[in-house]
């Protein structure tokens, strides 16, 4: 290491505000369009394994990113030191990644107006005690390891919680910030029997601390874990496939950018030139709200401010609109749609959605299951590689269950599923009346598809 | 540098709640992305991450807390706090480790620069992306490309409660091709990845233009291929980055992350055979200039050459320090996180199948009907059960022992304890690929490898 580089320790860091301030100043008086996203967060975690806790994490982390707008061309930067000297070098590296960019046609800053009133943040953590976090992963380790005899460890899983607080400001004026706060339960089970080992789980998330219930989240692993067991090969061939609301939600996951304004532009996605056309069944409608009030991706504007409302992709089969944010939007004719995303702050600016969700049918709560044969898919995994959102195919890892006649016959050995988005929700059947949601932002209910490869022995 | 009388303040800081050991992580990375689509710069981005991380350990039990503010002030308010995690402080007086005589770790840079990323202009970044795009762009029916450009230099500093005091560089380059090739409706796309822990020297060795071309190459392949069969078949796996197949399979369960907490089918059976006798395998922290390669682990060990499985024996876990704490097994220089904001656990560096004796064609001949896979993506296990996936994204149909028509949509799928058993035929042609392994401490650059091998039988995730 060279010395200089973390003889740091005399510089003075600014606050966020500080630095967000101090970088507009620097920007308008070098006559520079700058944008600012600062954001500051704070997590705790906690991990248990056979009544001990076995890990706790506690962090801040914190730090602004930088978008330069010159001659319609963006430059980008990102930096966690907040000294005068860094946030100065960050500010001339955005400018100059800006000279070397291409211009984008519609490129702006904009001061947007202003943004709806959502409580991310409910009774906030301020009254839960450490205690109370060890308390929850505790829970969630021993009611999981006492709940049945085959369970050979708890492995994964426990407490979080994280306040996130962050700003969104730019040098035409806008200045906005917001607050969610999120506790999370998971809790993956590993159980055993005649040498063969399955593991599932469960995880609750939400903004009330109160709500969490170890209890039920380690039950309901446990249970999922257990019917995997005594499983047998799976058939190979074309198969009814009833997709679990986590399965589908799963799906809708892995092919949200399919739906990025940027990623049509690109020539990325299948949908692209194909607005007002019908691209799935008639049942089918597909939302993507940011204003969900306990909706885990919930945001009051998106990441270049821009007031967040809900948008709705696909009505009754057609597709209605896409994601966008100011540039695509602009380049599309449109208006934002308060798409604008951005993966922490080293991420760039893009396109993504929010708490996308297949709406479920309430007026068919009676599933037409009493007949079905072919197999109940649980969950899939594997999409970062086997899904290819600028095609809609799909060939992944599953786990699932043979039905015949409306019986479920057995667990099924690890198998795949294979398949195209776009031709799946153009066969969809049937649509359950309860959402399931993901990590990844994506709520789905049950659905039923007429075929899906299915690949085992 | 920061200041030992500092550093050993803060370590002291830290234990006063009656830690065995405490251990302080420091990190000054920064990192330049570009992404060139259609000719175009659209993305240009520079990134400085920033941060301190401190871990105490009491027994096995694990406290971690990190900050981006390393001033003085911010580091031992860092440690105040992490020491009162527990609800313990003051059990030891404020000197507590304080007063450290550190002992430097004498370091050998594994991944050394002779053009530095840092010192190179964005132009000179630029013009190799460009050779990358000019050399897929409009071949055959390829529509669109994309190239991005990454480096990253990553400072450290790693000092213990032992008086370990370590300081390394990394440092690595890369340069991803993607290219789409278009027929109408019917679209396939092809990518090529190379990085290394060097400077842009490495692309002298690959240049630019042979990136670009085997995009082009791969999308042209399988535009209009079939889809591929569904069920169990012979698979031939092409080497470099067809070695994830043995880094999703088999290599997350022999970290001793996975099988302290019993979460390995591989926990408990040292000495025993795991894998058919031609499966050699290796993780080595210890090739310069490598992805992979490591001057010190980050809890500051000298990384090894590490056998993991000898002729089908297994003979080493990868371990770190909890690792060691909770197995009794040696650690092997395995400790490894993404940067300060995970405490680190035991991950992989260069994993590789070592070569056999067998040749690429002489595996193929052997198959009568089956799946050559030639190109590979990623994939992913679930470590309780060792059930894993990867995609293929170039395969072929392999028919009479010769190589036949393009497929599409393969996806393999298996279980690690039982395949490795199935791995029948091992080449000579050892090759490293580049990847980034996320798991339990962030996402880690990782090489993968092997030379081609045949598997007796494996689930194919195909439609036809």
């Amino acid at each position: 290491m060279t010395g200089k580089k973390l003889n740091r320790t005399a510089d003075t860091q600014l606050s966020l505000a500080e630095a967000q301030a101090f970088l507009l100043e620097r920007a308008r008086s070098r006559g520079v369009q700058l944008e600012v996203f600062a954001q500051r967060e704070q997590h705790t975690g906690v991990r248990a394994l056979k009544g001990e806790v076995t890990s706790f994490q506690l962090s801040t982390q914190q730090g602004v990113a930088l978008r330069v707008l010159r001659g319609g061309a963006w430059g980008e930067s990102f930096t966690e030191n907040l000294s005068e000297a860094a946030l100065e070098r960050a500010l001339d590296r955005a400018a100059e990644n800006a000279e070397l960019t291409a211009p984008e046609a519609g490129a702006a800053l904009v001061d947007w107006p202003p943004p709806p009133a959502l409580d991310l943040s409910g009774e906030g953590l301020s009254g839960v005690t450490v205690a109370q976090k060890v308390a929850a992963a505790l829970d969630l380790d021993r009611v999981a390891s006492g709940a049945d005899p085959r369970v050979i460890s708890v492995p994964y899983g426990g407490y979080d919680d994280s306040v996130r607080d962050w700003q969104v400001a730019n040098t035409s004026g806008l200045q906005r910030g917001a607050q969610a706060l999120e506790a999370t339960l998971a809790v993956y089970p590993l159980l055993s029997e005649n040498g063969q080992s399955k593991m599932d789980g469960e995880w609750q998330f939400t903004r009330e601390f109160t709500q969490l219930d170890p209890t039920r989240t380690a039950l309901t692993a446990v249970e999922r874990s257990a019917a995997l067991l005594g499983a047998r090969p799976a058939p190979s061939g074309a198969f009814p496939v009833w997709l679990s609301g986590r399965a589908m939600a799963e799906l809708l996951g892995l092919f949200a950018p399919m739906f990025s304004g940027r990623m049509i532009e690109e020539g990325k996605s299948p949908l692209a030139g194909r607005l007002e056309q019908l691209v799935a069944a008639q049942s089918v409608t597909l939302v993507d709200d940011a204003t969900l009030p306990t909706g885990q991706r919930s945001r009051p504007f998106d990441a270049e401010g821009c007031p967040s409302a809900p948008l709705t992709l696909i009505e009754r089969g057609v597709l209605r609109a896409v994601m966008h944010n100011q540039g695509t939007a602009a380049r599309a004719g449109v208006g934002s749609t308060g798409h604008a995303s951005r993966f922490g702050l080293s991420g760039a600016v893009s396109v993504g959605h929010s708490n996308l969700f297949l709406q479920p049918q309430a007026d068919q709560a009676e599933a037409p299951t009493g007949s079905f044969s072919g197999i109940q898919l649980l969950g899939v995994s594997g999409g970062h590689a086997g899904a290819h959102p600028v095609t809609g195919e799909f060939s992944l890892e599953a786990s699932g269950f043979l039905f015949e006649r409306g019986e479920q016959q057995h667990a099924l050995d690890v198998f795949t599923v294979a398949g195209n988005i776009l031709d799946l929700l153009r066969d969809v059947q049937w649509i359950g009346p309860e959402l399931h949601w993901t990590p990844m932002g994506t709520g789905a209910p049950d659905v039923l598809v007429g075929a899906l490869s299915i690949a085992g022995q | 540098m920061l200041d030992e009388a500092l550093v050993a303040q803060v370590l002291g800081a830290a234990q006063r709640g009656g830690a065995d050991f405490a251990e302080l992580f420091v990190e000054d990375r920064v990192s330049t992305t570009l992404r060139l689509h259609q000719g175009e710069l659209r993305d240009a981005r520079d990134g400085n991450l920033f941060g301190a991380g401190v871990r105490l350990l009491y027994g096995t039990q694990v406290v971690y807390a990190y900050t981006n503010d390393v001033t003085a002030s911010g580091l031992l308010d860092l440690a105040r706090q992490v020491a009162q995690a527990r609800g313990a402080a003051g059990v030891t007086d404020e000197g507590g480790a304080g007063g450290l005589d550190f002992t430097r770790v004498n370091v050998t840079p594994m991944q050394v620069a002779r053009e530095h990323p840092l010192h190179a202009a964005k132009a000179r970044k630029l013009a190799l992306m460009r050779r990358a795009h000019g050399a897929a762009a409009g071949v055959g029916a390829v529509r669109t490309v994309d190239v991005t450009y990454l480096d990253m230099v990553q400072r450290v500093l790693i000092a213990n409660s032992e008086g370990l005091w370590a300081e390394d560089e990394r440092l690595s380059t890369r340069i991803a091709c993607t290219a789409i090739a278009q027929d109408g409706t019917d679209r396939a796309t092809g990518s090529s990845n190379p990085g290394a822990g060097r400077g842009l020297e490495f692309f002298e060795e690959r240049p630019p233009e042979e990136i670009g071309a085997e995009a082009a190459r791969i999308a042209n392949a399988m535009l209009g291929a079939a889809y591929a069969p569904a069920g169990k078949l012979p698979v031939v796996i092409g080497n470099a980055f067809g070695g994830v197949i043995f880094h999703e399979a088999c290599g997350h369960i022999l970290e001793t992350t996975a099988v302290e907490k019993n979460a390995s089918v591989f926990a408990g059976k040292m000495g025993q055979r795991i894998a058919h006798d031609c499966v050699t395998a290796i993780d080595d922290g210890t090739i310069p200039g490598a992805w992979g390669a490591l001057g010190v682990d980050d809890e500051g060990m000298a990384p090894q050459r590490t056998t993991l499985i000898e002729r089908g024996v297994l003979r080493s876990y990868m371990v770190d320090r909890v690792g060691h704490l909770k197995t009794g097994e040696a650690r092997t220089g395995s400790g490894r996180r993404a940067n300060y904001r995970y405490a680190p656990a035991s991950r992989m560096r260069s994993t590789f199948i070592a070569p056999g004796d067998r040749t690429p064609d002489d595996l193929i001949r052997g198959v009568e009907h089956g799946i050559y896979a030639r190109t590979m993506g990623g994939g992913s296990v679930t470590p309780g059960t060792g059930d894993y996936n990867f995609a293929v994204n170039e395969a072929y149909m392999i028919r009479g022992g010769e190589v036949a028509e393009p497929l599409r949509g393969a996806a393999l799928v298996g279980n690690g304890a039982q395949d490795l058993m199935n791995i029948v035929g091992v080449a000579g042609d050892l090759r490293l690929g580049q990847g980034m392994c996320g798991s339990v401490s962030g996402s880690l650059p990782t090489d993968v490898g092997q030379p081609h091998i045949l598997i007796s039988e494996i689930t194919v995730g195909g439609r036809a």
